[in-house]
């Protein structure tokens, strides 16, 4: 379903974005309306993405310009309730790795999709990913990583998950650089990717049947 | 007979040089790219005491490159870090700062740059790079940013140097700034002088040094550098023009950074570790309109000066295969870290050799068998040119298997003699 704010999210433009936000508001089109148009245009990049006809800089902007939207609308958006999430995800950078970059974009799109995400951060200990699935009770839990250290970090991580008894409750997976088939082989996790459109299929795999 | 170390340093550029020119070799070379901690590892020292003890580090490197039969030294990408140290640097966090022992140091992206002081930066880079990057990179360079310094042409004649600079030079948070790069100076004399005794003997041993120096792409200065990869994505679309002339002025930095390297470490090859270039990281017109022009420009001037461009391409630069069929044939050693290795072979193989590209997951985590099927697989592909060197997608993993790094050598002599 093609309308004007998501086109003008889906080519980039900023302002015309923002300035068709308040527009709208200003001529009583329900924030919650306003707001799935502007979801539509992120799922839009994220499909593009995944055929590579759109690439991080679109993703990074994108999320931008949602960001933008996010805050015209929160004022209006009170009291009226999220949409019915999709599912939960924890996620985070193993211990020891300090990057976030991807998995930031991971998050950003996850959240945009309508999953619920809590984000743990990055040089995360184990026992901190398994209170969070204890606390949140996800369907999936990612673990990212850029350096090679993050594969050990990894494996323990699953590993802790499931000496606390937790691992039937979730499905894992890996994420980062230099992730791949062997990498989740070797962790003993339940899927891998290298970028954003990996992790949301993955994701909607695991949580398909699940309330949308 | 057997060679001296002399005849060996000479045999080993020869068979380097050869297949940069796409000549066939007489057999595979296993050259690391890089090391970082991997010999220390495999020794048994701490992250810790490797960016400390500088000869110890070296020692191991020494070690590692016979033990596992590299044909050349890697060069050490490790830095001093009693030099960040005596900064207070902010931009890295490195073990024996307040990562633990056993982790390595990581690099901290940020906007060192804001989107809004592209015109400040543009309009005067050093006075910028000194009294705004300098204190946001290192604790100990505030002084810079917090007692005001005027541009240096004000103080052009002896009345204004001893009046205006010598009344700021007293000021205590300019000295402590002034003090710690004097600091820095001396930790990383000690630093360079373990180098330089390196580079001599594993010369004497006959091993050449991959390379000299990291010269960084200008988008890829900007991007990972001054703005992040948020920040400089953002500007494509928000400030397009401030961007392409930052990277302009970055490119004669780099260009002239590389010939400057050249001639101190006297290692005609330049190692460019590539970024943001990568395929998924920008679309085909923003690769041309952002990165590709500069890179070119970049490789063909290290070419001019008589030197070998060496770029690591990280990521996958599949779909940038296209664009490198451009460059000068035979006279680029690409390194890859992942790349559709038969499409480079389609699109690149009588104009590039293949340097790289077998997994760090495979040489951390699985098997000498593995590690055989995949050295044999690549010999299988670039045997009838030899236009090969073996190596890990990103030099040596930090926490590659001893065993592995072991099948890799012996791979290489199963398969690689021709």
């Amino acid at each position: 379903m093609s309308n004007e704010l998501t086109d003008a999210i889906v080519n980039m433009h900023e302002e015309e974005a923002l300035g068709l936000v308040k527009r709208m508001l200003d001529a009583g089109t329900a924030p919650t309306q306003v707001l799935e148009q502007a979801k539509e245009g992120m799922t839009e990049l994220g499909r593009r993405f995944e055929c590579e006809e759109a690439f991080i800089p679109e993703l990074i902007m994108g999320g931008e310009i949602m960001r933008g939207i996010s805050e015209e609308l929160k004022p209006h958006l009170k009291g009226s309730g999220a949409g019915e999430k999709r599912g939960t995800v924890v996620i985070g950078t193993v211990k020891g790795d300090i990057h976030d970059i991807g998995k930031d974009i991971v998050v950003m799109m996850l959240d945009i999709n309508g999953y619920e995400v809590h984000d743990l951060g990055i040089d995360v200990p184990q026992e901190t990913f398994v209170e969070a699935i204890k606390e949140h009770k996800p369907e999936v839990v990612g673990l990212s990583g850029l350096l090679t250290l993050a594969f050990d970090s990894m494996k323990g991580t699953v590993d802790a998950i499931s000496a606390a008894g937790l691992r039937d409750q979730v499905k894992i997976m890996v994420g980062g650089a230099p992730a791949d088939q062997q990498v989740q082989d070797y962790t003993g996790s339940d899927g891998w990717g290298s970028d954003v459109t990996a992790a949301l299929k993955l994701a909607d795999a695991w949580t398909a049947g699940e309330a949308r | 007979m057997t060679a001296t170390g002399e005849e060996l340093y000479q045999q080993r550029e020869q068979r380097f040089n050869d297949i940069v020119a796409l000549k066939k070799p007489d057999h595979v070379p296993v050259i690391a790219h890089t090391i970082h901690y991997f010999a220390d590892k495999v020794k048994g020292f701490s992250q810790r005491e490797a960016g400390y003890n500088h000869k110890q580090h070296y020692d191991a490197i020494k070690d590692v490159t016979v033990e596992f039969g590299w044909e050349f030294v890697p060069t050490n990408a490790l830095f001093a870090a009693d030099g960040y140290q005596a900064l207070g640097t902010t931009q890295l966090r490195w073990p024996g700062g307040d990562l633990p022992d056993d982790v390595g140091f990581q690099f901290v992206e940020d906007e060192y740059m804001l989107a809004e002081e592209y015109d400040e930066f543009l309009a005067d880079p050093n006075g910028f790079t000194l009294t705004k990057i300098f204190p946001r990179i290192a604790s100990n360079l505030a002084g810079f940013g917090q007692v005001p310094i005027p541009p240096l042409f004000w103080m052009a004649n002896t009345y204004y140097l001893l009046n205006v600079g010598g009344a700021i030079l007293g000021a205590p948070p300019l000295r402590k700034a002034i003090e710690s790069l004097l600091a820095m100076s001396d930790a990383v004399g000690a630093y360079f002088a373990a180098d330089a005794a390196n580079a001599q003997e594993m010369a004497a041993l006959g091993y050449p040094r991959t390379w000299g120096a990291p010269i960084v792409c200008a988008f890829d200065m900007v991007s990972d550098m001054f703005r992040s990869l948020r920040g400089s994505t953002l500007d494509m679309y928000r400030y397009p023009d401030k961007l392409l002339a930052t990277i302009d002025l970055m490119q004669q930095a780099q260009i002239g950074l590389a010939r400057m390297v050249m001639q101190i470490t006297g290692n005609p090859r330049v190692f460019i570790p590539m970024h943001r270039g990568a395929g998924g990281f920008m679309s085909d017109e923003q690769f041309e309109k952002f990165y590709w022009p500069t890179f070119k420009g970049l490789v063909l001037a290290i070419i001019e000066a008589g030197g070998v461009p060496c770029p690591l391409f990280e990521g996958d630069y599949t779909p940038r295969l296209k664009y490198l069929a451009e460059l000068p044939p035979g006279k680029v050693a690409s390194h890859f870290d992942k790349v559709d290795r038969k499409k480079f072979k389609e699109i690149l193989g009588d104009k590039m050799c293949f340097w790289g590209n077998i997994a760090p997951s495979v040489l951390c985590t699985g098997t000498p068998q593995q590690v055989k099927d995949d050295v044999k697989e690549l010999i299988d592909l670039f045997g009838d040119t030899g236009t090969l060197i073996l190596d890990c997608g990103l030099g040596v993993p930090d926490e590659a298997k001893p065993e592995n790094m072991l099948a890799l050598r012996e791979a290489a002599d199963e398969y690689g003699v021709f």
